[in-house]
């Protein structure tokens, strides 16, 4: 009788055993801690996960992301004439945290694939390629290798119509528009570029950018009214 | 029955009139801080910045209460010597135990679900659509929550020390959170014994990974059958702890 509690325990444990294989099967799995790029940000990182803060903790690398893209992270700086030298890493750090962090994917990609003077198209795409592996659910990363490879052809129309498409897609990041934007700007195509400006003004989650989005408003109603001037017929003197 | 219930109401009142909402406080300090830190770094992924924090919040300030409160909740009153005076009365030990655990449960429980509610209201408050499945985050905390307090009162009834049962808690807590890491690293080992040894130890710690739908939430909506599956064996665990701890307050003289 005095045995019946550690029977129970047995019993209890063999059965907490036999669910385990279920409950592995069908758990979302993570990335482990080692495969996390090398950052000054490890021991944050692994702090965070060991107190079962994983999303916390991608959400904290996210924020940091952004930060080192505005160039207010101290701790990592860049080599000389290697613009957001180690975006893809904190950009991968912010994916292996939590691999359904699309945004993270995306964002880094934009400024790899598309940011003057960065141009490094081939880490865009390795990150792009991750994000199809580990977070399958989202359509866009394809879409976007594909005008990452136009881009790389210099068929500049099939990139843009490839990257209007995912204009609509919620989880388009604003880098991507202001991308877009700046692709129409450069080909004189003002209303479009108005337009999509316009639409990062109206996006609440789109703050950082409405600045910028002012200013590329006002250079772009110039220029378009400095175009319609020069394109009308000089008039003619009076007799 | 009546034992089981009257231990439960009175361990019940001791800890919402003691300590409880003091959790909930901490936890409005803590999404207060958070919404004004977030606002700041991460304006345009706020409603899901704010969600993992307000989730990730409710379920630490838990697990540390639960702690704390089961670590106490016995030795304290065999400190006191109070428990005496309990098990003169025709009380069996086993109720006595299961009482006490109970109420600090449904204690920290109801503390959860009102910081739960705050968090969802909040999160309303935002204008954040979310997809239902607030409850079974909570559902999962609350699995977490249950295995932790019945290894905590496991954990101090056997090593008797209270410093020792909070570190040895914290010291499962993160093992708990390592699971798939030291199968990770068990797979990698060359050294038989070493392997043997890591998956055992895998397979006996309390894996946390069984309730991490919180850390998943942004990849879709849990699979029923993993949730099922989690809740046996949130019993199981708890169960398995509990009788544990019976088999070891069964041998206290007093």
């Amino acid at each position: 009788m005095r045995r019946a509690p550690l029977a129970v325990a047995v019993a209890a444990f063999a059965l907490a055993l036999a669910v385990q294989p279920v409950l592995r099967e069908r758990a979302r799995a993570f990335p482990p801690l080692s495969s996390l790029p090398s950052t000054p940000y490890v021991l944050q990182d692994a702090g965070l996960v060991s107190g079962g803060l994983r999303a916390a903790a991608a959400d904290l690398a996210w924020a940091q992301l952004l930060q080192y893209s505005a160039g207010g992270l101290d701790t990592m700086t860049d080599a000389p004439g290697r613009p957001y030298d180690h975006l893809k890493d904190l950009g991968l750090r912010v994916a292996r945290l939590d691999p359904s962090f699309h945004r993270a994917y995306l964002y880094a990609a934009g400024i790899l694939a598309w940011f003057r003077n960065v141009d490094r198209p081939d880490e865009a795409v390795e990150v792009l390629r991750e994000g199809m592996r580990a977070d399958p659910g989202e359509s866009s990363y394809p879409v976007y290798i594909a005008a990452i490879a136009f881009k790389k052809k210099g068929d500049t129309d099939k990139m843009v119509a490839l990257l209007e498409s995912t204009l609509s897609d919620p989880h388009s990041p604003v880098e991507m528009k202001t991308i877009l934007a700046n692709v129409y700007k450069s080909r004189g195509e003002y209303e479009k570029a108005l337009s999509v400006w316009g639409a990062v003004l109206d996006d609440a989650g789109a703050a950082r950018e409405w600045p910028r989005a002012r200013l590329q408003l006002a250079e772009i109603k110039a220029l378009r009214k400095s175009r319609r001037a020069s394109a009308r017929p000089p008039a003619r003197p009076r007799q | 029955m009546e034992t089981i219930k009257a231990v439960f109401s009175y361990t019940f009142r001791e800890h919402v009139r003691n300590k409880v909402w003091l959790g909930g406080a901490l936890f409005g300090l803590v999404m207060l801080a958070g919404g004004l830190v977030v606002s700041a770094l991460a304006a345009d992924e706020r409603g899901r910045v704010m969600l993992d924090l307000g989730l990730a919040a409710n379920e630490i300030i838990a697990l540390v209460s639960v702690v704390f409160l089961t670590v106490h909740l016995i030795l304290q009153e065999i400190e006191s010597r109070s428990v005496f005076l309990i098990l003169t009365h025709p009380v069996r030990r086993w109720h006595y135990l299961m009482g006490r655990f109970l109420g600090t449960l449904g204690a920290v429980g109801a503390g959860l679900a009102a910081m739960g509610l705050a968090h969802w209201a909040l999160l309303k408050l935002l204008g954040w659509g979310g997809d239902g499945w607030y409850l079974a985050a909570w559902l999962c905390s609350f699995g977490k929550v249950a295995v932790m307090g019945a290894l905590a009162l496991l954990l101090s009834l056997a090593l008797t020390s209270e410093a020792a049962a909070m570190a040895f808690s914290v010291f499962f807590w993160i093992l708990g959170h390592f699971s798939a890491e030291l199968r990770f690293v068990a797979d990698k080992s060359g050294n038989a014994l070493l392997r043997s040894a890591l998956l055992v130890f895998s397979w006996a710690a309390p894996d946390f990974a069984h309730f991490d739908y919180r850390n998943a939430w942004h990849a879709g909506a849990p699979d029923p059958r993993w949730m099922a599956a989690g809740a046996v064996y949130a019993l199981a665990y708890a169960g398995a702890c509990f009788a544990l701890s019976v088999q070891v307050f069964e041998q206290k003289e007093f």
